[in-house]
């Protein structure tokens, strides 16, 4: 039954990790692992890790690599299933309880077709649950979403299936690779995680982050990137109240470009620094040492 | 035995090492391990390690313990001698704490609200203790108060959820209904129903000072907090000392004086006296930034007696202002004065940020702060 995908499945965690870095995203070997054994056992995988570390990039390259479409639900507070799953169209059904009235249709007609999958908004998890193993589905930041939510997501999670009254049960031909990102706002349900296989993601070291850097702006010379990163590196030991992630590194290095600085210095930095701290209290610490950060001092 | 039962064996083994050193390995996420494992490179350590590392891990405080079995099962590594933090010892001398155990009537064995009283009408025996301070009752009168305790909940203000419920006085048209009306009866039958924004409680958020004499305070305000989590309202917890940490999640498992003397065993140094600004900084970055106090109310149970830098203390304290609905501060210090003026330093420099300061010396203050906790948001 299964729909052969556009690209063959990884035969090894090597394999994934070299097709990601095609489309740029550099995984270390435990994401990388985590990713494949998911893929391999259509399991959902849980993501936890700093802000800014790449939890929603790596849906967006799985997707990419695999050529399968992004189907993204960002969670918040009071989502519920008609926002997650699916919703009637009242407006076209009301018009059309109106056309048929003064048509004088019998009644059974009326009803069916008031009901059917023309008259059914589609929302992302439904989407996703018809694409199968067509779709990456994000579920983005589930920590925000109230642990109601959590409960409901269970059911998806371990049968992939969709219980519409109207219709009946939708039931994924093929599993959907589904990847859940959470900020740690609160601890999710031990009942959650069990379905999920985890993986933290932490800062990339100095060599890593600079392979990503060269990665994704591959314009930018190797004494700047070198830079950055270094500087970077000083900034996240700095004890700031938000350390910035490797977002802001690349953000970085593109304000750097798009100023048209040719070199990492305090004055460059000085003007280029509102990409890379947002916080007030933060830019008065970093702008005190500017010059031993940008590695001047 | 062949090759591959032996390796099975050995998984198991492994797992099984796992879940005594505290994680919870259920024989599900063993069989997962398993499977995981078999479609890996079974000669490769990077596979062995991160095959279990995300089949039976599923927190991140989990990780370091992870790390320990499986140097010590597949790199041989010796065991670390007596340092096992991991399992601490149960305190021997726990009569101290244990003498404040509500003795026959637990919080979680009543959950039917009916039996929730306000103050006002409780016992006569309560009425003696209700106003005496907490540290001049004996053992007997404590349990009585706590028996009382139990059953008061606190109650956070409201705000509006993102949720709609029916009102014919609502701002928003409420399709669903008008369409199911019309194919129930007829088009011309419809009527315009309407629906408003639900209210919730805002979530609680309580910092517990468990340093010395603030212990009992905590303790009490604990309480509070369990019962209001049994009532279905979101609750966080977290204690400090000399450092900070969540019990939020062993308040579903363990009584709250267990969770909070295990909890206090983790953020004490016996003579490093009370970090609050330390403390109220790690919230902050830690949890405070990512979102779980927005919205919310933060209750600071401390005397404010500081050993760190007050500066600190005041930019944690300010942060945290603006990171949260209301902040209340309850100090047992406050005692019964009405007007009353902030005197250790520590009180006087986070002061300016704190929207009410109230007491928590006795039985009648803490029903203070029942009461101010549903108005704080008429204050301007």
């Amino acid at each position: 039954m299964t729909e052969p995908t556009a690209v063959p499945e990884p035969a090894t965690v090597a394999e994934l990790q070299s097709l990601l870095r095609d489309v740029d995203y550099l995984a270390e070997r435990g994401l990388a692992t985590a990713a494949f054994i998911a893929l391999q056992m259509g399991r959902p995988i849980l993501l936890e890790g700093e802000v800014g570390v790449g939890k929603t990039e790596l849906a967006k390259a799985l997707a990419q690599v695999f050529d399968r479409r992004l189907v993204r639900l960002q969670c918040y507070e009071g989502i519920d299933t008609h926002q997650a799953l699916y919703e009637w169209d009242y407006a076209r059904q009301l018009l059309q309880v109106r056309a048929l009235s003064e048509r004088q249709l019998v009644e059974g007609e009326t009803v069916g077709k008031l009901y059917s999958p023309e008259f059914l908004v589609e929302r992302p998890l439904l989407d996703a649950v018809r694409a199968g193993d067509q779709c990456v589905l994000l579920i983005d930041e589930v920590d925000r979403a109230d642990d109601e939510f959590e409960a409901f997501l269970l059911e998806l999670l371990s049968d992939f299936q969709i219980t519409i009254p109207e219709i009946g049960t939708i039931r994924a031909e093929t599993r959907p690779l589904v990847i859940l990102t959470s900020n740690r706002t609160r601890e999710l349900h031990d009942a959650l995680k069990r379905r999920c296989l985890y993986h933290w993601i932490g800062y990339p070291d100095a060599e890593q982050e600079l392979a990503i850097v060269h990665a994704r702006a591959p314009d930018v010379g190797d004494a700047i990137a070198g830079k950055v990163v270094a500087a970077m590196n000083r900034l996240r030991e700095m004890d700031l109240a938000k350390p910035p992630g490797v977002a802001e590194t690349l953000d970085w290095v593109e304000a750097l470009s798009v100023v048209g600085a040719g070199d990492l210095d305090v004055d460059s930095a000085a003007d280029t620094l509102g990409s890379v701290v947002k916080d007030r209290d933060d830019l008065e610490v970093v702008n005190d040492d500017l010059a031993t950060i940008v590695g001047d001092g | 035995m062949d090759e591959a039962a032996a390796t099975l064996d050995r998984l198991i083994a492994f797992g099984q090492a796992v879940r005594d050193e505290g994680i919870p390995v259920g024989s599900g996420d063993l069989i997962t391990y398993c499977d995981a494992f078999s479609r890996l490179d079974a000669g490769s350590l990077e596979d062995l390690y991160w095959s279990g590392r995300t089949t039976l891990v599923n927190r991140r405080d989990q990780i370091p313990v992870y790390d320990r079995v499986f140097e010590r099962f597949f790199l041989g590594a010796s065991e670390p001698g007596d340092d096992r933090r991991l399992v601490p010892p149960p305190p021997a001398g726990s009569d101290q704490l244990g003498a404040l155990d509500v003795p026959d009537n637990e919080p979680g064995d009543e959950p039917d609200d009916g039996r929730q009283m306000t103050l006002g009408l409780q016992a006569s025996d309560a009425e003696i203790t209700r106003t005496k301070a907490f540290s001049a009752c004996s053992p007997e009168e404590l349990a009585a108060l706590r028996r009382i305790m139990s059953r008061i909940k606190l109650t956070p203000p409201q705000r509006r959820s993102r949720r709609h419920r029916r009102d014919v006085d609502g701002r928003r048209i409420d399709m669903r209904r008008i369409a199911r009306d019309a194919m129930r009866l007829s088009p011309d039958a419809a009527r315009l129903h309407r629906t408003t924004r639900k209210r919730r409680p805002r979530p609680l958020v309580l910092l517990l000072d468990v340093s010395g004499s603030m212990s009992d305070y905590s303790r009490n305000l604990l309480q509070f907090a369990y019962s209001t989590r049994r009532a279905a309202g979101r609750v966080e917890v977290f204690c400090f000392g000399t450092r900070l940490t969540r019990i939020t999640s062993s308040l579903d498992r363990r009584r709250p004086d267990d969770a909070l003397r295990r909890a206090a065993d983790e953020v004490l140094d016996w003579d490093g006296g009370t970090r609050i600004g330390a403390s109220i900084d790690t919230f902050v970055r830690r949890w405070g930034r990512r979102g779980m106090s927005r919205g919310a109310i933060v209750v600071i149970c401390s005397d404010g007696l500081d050993r760190g830098d007050p500066a600190l203390l005041a930019k944690a304290t300010e942060q945290l202002s603006r990171l949260c609905y209301r902040l209340v501060w309850v100090n047992p210090h406050v005692g019964d004065a009405t007007d009353y003026q902030p005197t250790t330093l520590g009180m006087m420099v986070a002061a300016p940020y704190i929207d009410a300061i109230v007491s928590g010396h006795n039985l009648e203050s803490l029903e203070e702060l029942v009461t101010t906790l549903p108005t704080l948001s008429h204050q301007p």
